[in-house]
This record gives structure tokens, C-alpha cells and sequence, in this order.
């Protein structure tokens, strides 16, 4: 059986995902149970490795040109994207955020060509993505332009095997009831039911968290439940999914917790953000929801404050990892029509 | 010896008595609180003592319920509040503000009342339990804490709709949030220098207006000019980071911006060990964190968790002040 043919970009350089990937390669475990290729610079993985200090065999190749999961621990497709003199570590570049895409488009053609079956980016930098040029809201809608994605896409945030998604994510608070319908809930729950079954779980149980306070306490305090979100729900659970609510938010997450269930469909941002990341603050994984292929990365942000020191944790990274490699291995066995 | 602390018997058909006597097995001499209520009411076969006044609590035995007896007209038939009972339950609270106001008392602690049974049985003019006790003690402005052991959080708005929060969410309503808050940490917690953090109401704290308006149009300032030498105020936080332990180590209280925004994080780190705290009063009070739980009244089958915390936080409030 073939292994899962994964992709690597090391994110921005100014910050500690070249470091991540030295670390996550360190684990014997991690090269031995997927064929790895690494997409960037020689010198970034490099200067990540001696940051990490591990020592990282790096054989550069052009992955279209060759066999390239024959290499023993993992391949390197070579690229340049930026002089090692122009990289600044923890500081807000464009040159950074300028390599950030070259490794990224490149990720993405390496994926639509059939080299790789999906890849893992280390933390971004959203501020110098947008120096460089970037001129989406973030690397999601950049990403589903480039595959010529044009179907529902949203971010989904996952901890210890508990995954949530969001009916609405960067607005005002003051305009997330007037985005709140049962078509936004219904495509929210359908992605994170597609994400899951395509990471391994045959029937992802689904809850759908309320809007407001008790979930509205019949009507006293907001009306959403009792308009949109119970016959979203219904209409739902008259399928075969098993998806269930409105929840009251306060206590949605303890039932995911206690792996009653698999995944929280939230309303808004800090609803679901507010319980990950108080659980596990640098442990998250984000998946890119709606893709046309498998995109993973750690949650957590390029941590300039401890970048080039050597003490970042790959945790995060580590479980993107594995989350990658469990949704390319069932991404082909799952209807999704 | 501080005085013992007050606990209302809250409506009668709850499980409110049933708690009370579960609680002071559980807790015995170690934290001493009295019960105002009818005996009739307690579940068949508790230990309980009358006692004539508060002081005469410590002389009680550790098992044994002391109770400040108020009698009702009817006895209580568990999940059917009775409308002839309603005006004992409110007689009972307005006896614990008086004992915790004439200092016989050191604190009050409230078991859960039911609203509608008091509206219908003696015209219970008042939003809820809390705005009673404010009116009882004249004062115009309360807020809600929720405490456990690992994070105190106020919600500067409640029981709204969420599409109406950023509506009733005035710079007066914050300030006098963080103004009492701050007062009662220092008055009621011992903290003489308070560390207040204040979150953000949109994602990212609106990320410099790119998500919403409200920080950078006024919350932000309001928080920058907060004349108060004795308090260390910071925000406004994106909400996301400032509930994991890292960053409830660097504030004592954190203000909400809305009821969730404050329920999730206490819920989820401490799911049935989390008290309410209401900050305001002339007095301490604290309330479990449940409801009057008419499905399951007298089945024995309550957990006081919630209202042992409540009473623990009482005590500790007290030994603070």
C-alpha cells in the first residue's frame, strides 16, 4: 500500500515553523509512516534544524522530475524564495512574507499535479503575507482561488480529537444574528460532517451550539433558536447525520470534552475559540475546510516572541501532522456527493 | 469567631431544603452556616437543630442542620410550588439581608428561587433574585461574578439577546462594571491592587477596526483614561487568549462583554464548581451556579457541589473582609 504523500512548507522563516519542522522530523515515527517531501529553501530547513538542534539530511531535488519517495527519511524540492541574508528573525517582513507564497503556490501546484496529496504549512504571517502582496482576507480564500475552489469554505479548528466549525468568523459581533441562517448553518454542518468522514470517522456526531445566552431560554432572551437554528436542526437530523441542538454554548463543549461527541458547529468566532484555546492553548490544529485537497497547520501563530530560541513546542505540529496523513488516507474512500 | 453565614431556604419545592441538609453533612463544623426555612420542608429523616438566634450556630453539632425556623403555611410538594408558600420564600430572604446587615450574619448565601411561582403567588414585582436584594439594600447598580478557584469573570451584560449586546453596552455600563468590580475585589477578596482584564467584544478585539468598531471607537480609551492609581487595568483582550492559564495568571478578575463570553471559559474549566458572586452590595452574597431543578426535587439525587462552593466562597469572602 502506497504511504501518504505529504507536503511540507515552513511558513514564514522570521518565525519558529522552520524550527517545527526540524523538530516534527526529529520523531522516527513521523518519517516512517508517510513518504515526506519538503517544499522551500535549503538554507530555511536548515537554519530550523540548527535552531531545533537536530541535525536534518537534506538531498535537494525537482519532485516532478523524479522518484522522489524513494528518499530514505524525506525529500527536499528545492526552491528559492529568499537570500538567507534578508531573513530577520521575529520581525514582520515583506521578503518573509514573499517566500511564504512562493512555497505556498508551489505547495498548491505540487498538490493539483498529483506529486503530493496534501501538505502541512508551519505558522504564516498574515501581516507580511499582506506586505508581500497578499490580497485576501487570509491564506484560505487565497488558497481555494488558486484551486478554483468555488463551493462553501471555512476553517476548522480541532484539540484532542473535539473539531469545531463556524457559521460566521471575522465580522463584528453586531452583525453575526443578521448572518446567522438556516442555509450558513446547514453548509457549516455539512463541511465539518465532510472534514471528519474524510479524516477517518464513519458518523460524525454533531452538535450545533446556540446563539444566545441558555440558548435563547425559550424566546426570553433572543428568538434565533427558536426561527432558524431548531429547524436547521431538524431538517438535519431527518437525514442520516447525527447532529443534534441548539446547545447552550456554556456547557457544548463539556459533552465534546467527555467524547460524547466529535465536533461544535459554533456561531461566531470566540465561541468556539474561547473553549479551544483554554484547553489547549498552543495544541490546536486549524484544517482548511473546502479545499480540493488535504491542507493542515498548527493554530497557533509564528510566536516571535521565542522565535530563534530554540524552546518552541511542535506539539501543535505534530498533531497537524497526523491529521494530514489520516484525512489523505480516507480522503478517496468517502462520498461526498 | 466570625459570625455564621445565612443560607435561604429559595423556594421550597426545589431542591434548595434537600442541599441545605447535604451540604452541612458534608461540610459539618468547617464552614458554619445557619438555614432559614421550615423544618416541615427539609427531606424526611434530617438532623436539624432550632436555634433561637445566629451566635447560637457554633454551638451546634457538626452533623446537625442549624435552622432559623420560618414557618410556611403548607408543606412542599417536591416540582409544585405552592402560591400560598411564595411569600415565605421572599420573608426568608428579606430576614437573611437583615441578619447580614445588622452583622449577625457575616454573609448571605441564596438557595434558588423560582420566578413565576412567586410572581403568581404573592405579585414578585422584582427581574430576578438579585434586583431583589439590590432594592432591599438601596443600592441602584449590581454585577454578577462567576468565581471558582481557577478564574473570577464578570459579564458586563446578561441575560440579552446577543444581537442586542453591542446596544447595551454603554461606556457607562462598563465603567461602572470595572468600578465595582474593582471595589469588591479589593473590599471583598483582600486584593488592595486589583488586575483587571478587560476583553475585547469582536474577534481579535476587533484587530485595529478590521473586525468591528467598538475598540477602537471608544473601549479602548475608556480603558486607557480609567482614573483609578490602585488599579491595573488592561485590555481590551482578544477574548480567545485570555482564558488558558498563561493568561489568567496575570489578572486577578476578567470583564465579559457578553454572558457567554464569560459562561464558556468557567464552564468549561470548572463545569459544577463555579458560584455566582453578586458585587455591589453592602454585604456578601454568593448563589449556586443551579436552578430550583423541579424535574429532579426530592429525589435525592442533587448534587451540592455548587452550593457547598458557594457556601466555601462565602466563607472566604468573609475571612477576607
Amino acid at each position: 500500500m502506497q504511504k501518504p504523500r505529504i507536503g511540507i512548507i515552513p511558513g514564514d522563516p522570521s518565525g519558529i515553523g522552520p524550527e517545527l519542522v526540524a523538530k516534527l522530523l526529529a520523531q522516527d515515527e513521523v518519517v516512517e509512516g508517510a513518504d515526506v517531501l519538503l517544499i522551500g529553501d535549503d538554507h530555511v530547513f536548515a537554519a530550523g534544524a540548527k535552531v531545533a538542534g537536530e541535525t536534518l539530511p537534506l538531498s535537494p531535488l525537482d519532485a516532478r522530475d523524479c522518484d522522489w519517495n524513494a528518499a530514505e527519511r524525506f525529500a527536499l524540492h528545492i526552491m528559492e524564495t529568499i537570500d538567507a541574508k534578508d531573513i530577520e528573525m521575529a520581525q514582520v517582513t515583506k521578503s518573509g512574507g514573499a517566500s511564504v507564497l512562493s512555497t505556498l503556490d508551489e505547495a498548491l501546484r505540487l498538490a493539483q499535479d498529483g506529486v503530493i496529496d496534501g501538505f502541512m504549512f508551519a505558522p504564516f504571517n498574515k501581516a507580511s503575507m499582506h506586505m508581500a502582496g497578499l490580497g485576501h482576507d487570509d491564506e484560505l480564500h487565497y488558497m481555494a482561488e488558486r484551486l478554483g475552489v468555488t463551493e462553501y469554505i471555512s476553517e476548522l479548528n480541532t484539540l484532542d480529537g473535539m473539531w469545531t466549525s463556524r457559521v460566521t468568523s471575522h465580522i463584528p459581533l453586531r452583525e453575526v444574528a443578521d448572518v446567522i441562517s438556516e442555509e450558513r448553518v446547514h453548509e457549516a454542518v455539512f463541511l465539518i460532517d465532510k472534514v471528519l468522514r474524510r479524516s477517518g470517522l464513519a458518523r460524525p456526531r454533531i452538535s450545533v451550539a446556540a446563539l444566545n445566552p441558555h440558548a435563547g431560554d425559550n424566546g426570553n432572551f433572543g428568538n434565533e433558536e427558536i426561527d432558524i437554528l431548531t429547524p436547521a436542526v431538524q431538517k438535519l437530523a431527518e437525514t442520516q447525520m447525527a447532529v443534534d441542538g441548539p446547545w447552550p454554548s456554556d456547557t457544548v463543549f463539556l459533552k465534546a470534552v467527555a467524547k460524547e461527541i466529535d465536533a461544535v458547529v459554533t456561531m461566531y468566532h470566540d465561541q468556539g475559540q474561547i473553549a479551544l484555546k483554554l484547553l489547549g492553548f498552543d495544541r490546536g490544529v486549524t484544517v482548511q475546510g473546502g479545499l480540493s485537497i488535504p491542507v493542515t497547520t498548527p493554530a497557533h501563530g509564528t510566536a516571535f516572541d521565542i522565535a530563534g530560541q530554540g524552546i518552541a513546542e511542535a506539539g501543535a505540529t505534530r498533531a497537524a501532522y497526523d491529521i494530514l496523513c489520516d484525512m489523505v488516507t480516507n480522503w478517496d474512500k468517502v462520498d461526498v456527493a | 469567631m466570625t459570625a455564621p453565614i445565612a443560607l435561604t431556604c429559595g423556594e421550597p419545592a426545589g431542591i434548595g431544603p434537600e442541599l441545605a441538609a447535604r451540604a452541612r453533612a458534608e461540610l459539618g463544623a468547617a464552614c458554619q452556616f445557619f438555614w432559614i426555612g421550615d423544618p416541615r420542608h427539609l427531606p424526611a429523616g434530617t438532623a436539624y437543630a432550632e436555634i433561637a438566634a445566629p451566635e447560637d450556630t457554633g454551638a451546634v453539632p457538626p452533623c446537625t442542620l442549624p435552622v432559623l425556623r420560618q414557618d410556611f403555611p403548607n408543606p412542599a410538594v417536591p416540582g409544585q410550588p405552592d402560591p400560598a408558600n411564595a411569600p415565605g420564600v421572599i420573608r426568608a430572604i428579606e430576614t437573611g439581608v437583615a441578619l447580614v446587615q445588622s452583622g449577625q450574619a457575616a454573609a448571605l448565601c441564596t438557595a434558588p428561587i423560582n420566578k413565576k411561582a412567586l410572581i403568581d403567588g404573592a405579585g414578585f414585582p422584582y427581574p430576578g433574585h438579585t434586583e431583589f436584594l439590590a432594592a432591599l439594600a438601596g443600592v441602584d447598580r449590581v454585577v454578577m461574578m462567576l468565581a471558582s478557584e481557577q478564574l473570577r469573570v464578570v459579564p458586563a451584560t446578561i441575560h440579552i439577546p446577543l444581537s442586542e449586546v453591542p446596544h447595551h453596552l454603554t461606556s457607562e455600563l462598563l465603567r461602572d462594571t470595572i468600578r465595582i468590580t474593582a471595589t469588591d475585589l479589593r473590599h471583598r477578596f483582600a486584593l488592595d491592587h486589583p488586575r483587571i482584564a478587560v476583553a475585547g467584544l469582536n474577534p481579535h478585539a476587533g484587530e485595529g477596526g478590521a473586525m468591528g468598531q467598538e475598540e477602537i471607537t471608544w473601549i479602548a480609551d475608556l480603558i486607557a483614561k480609567y482614573d483609578d492609581p490602585d488599579l491595573t487595568l488592561t485590555g481590551p483582550h482578544p477574548a480567545d487568549t485570555l482564558f488558558h492559564a498563561a493568561a489568567r495568571a496575570r489578572y486577578d478578575a476578567a470583564i465579559a462583554m457578553y454572558h457567554d463570553q464569560a459562561l464558556i471559559p468557567i464552564k468549561t474549566l470548572d463545569f459544577d464548581r463555579g458560584v455566582n458572586v453578586t458585587l455591589g452590595l453592602p454585604f456578601i452574597r454568593t448563589s449556586p451556579d443551579h436552578g430550583t431543578a423541579f424535574d429532579i426535587a426530592g429525589k435525592g439525587i442533587a448534587t451540592p457541589t455548587s452550593l457547598i462552593e458557594a457556601l466555601r466562597m462565602a466563607q472566604r469572602m468573609a475571612d477576607a473582609a
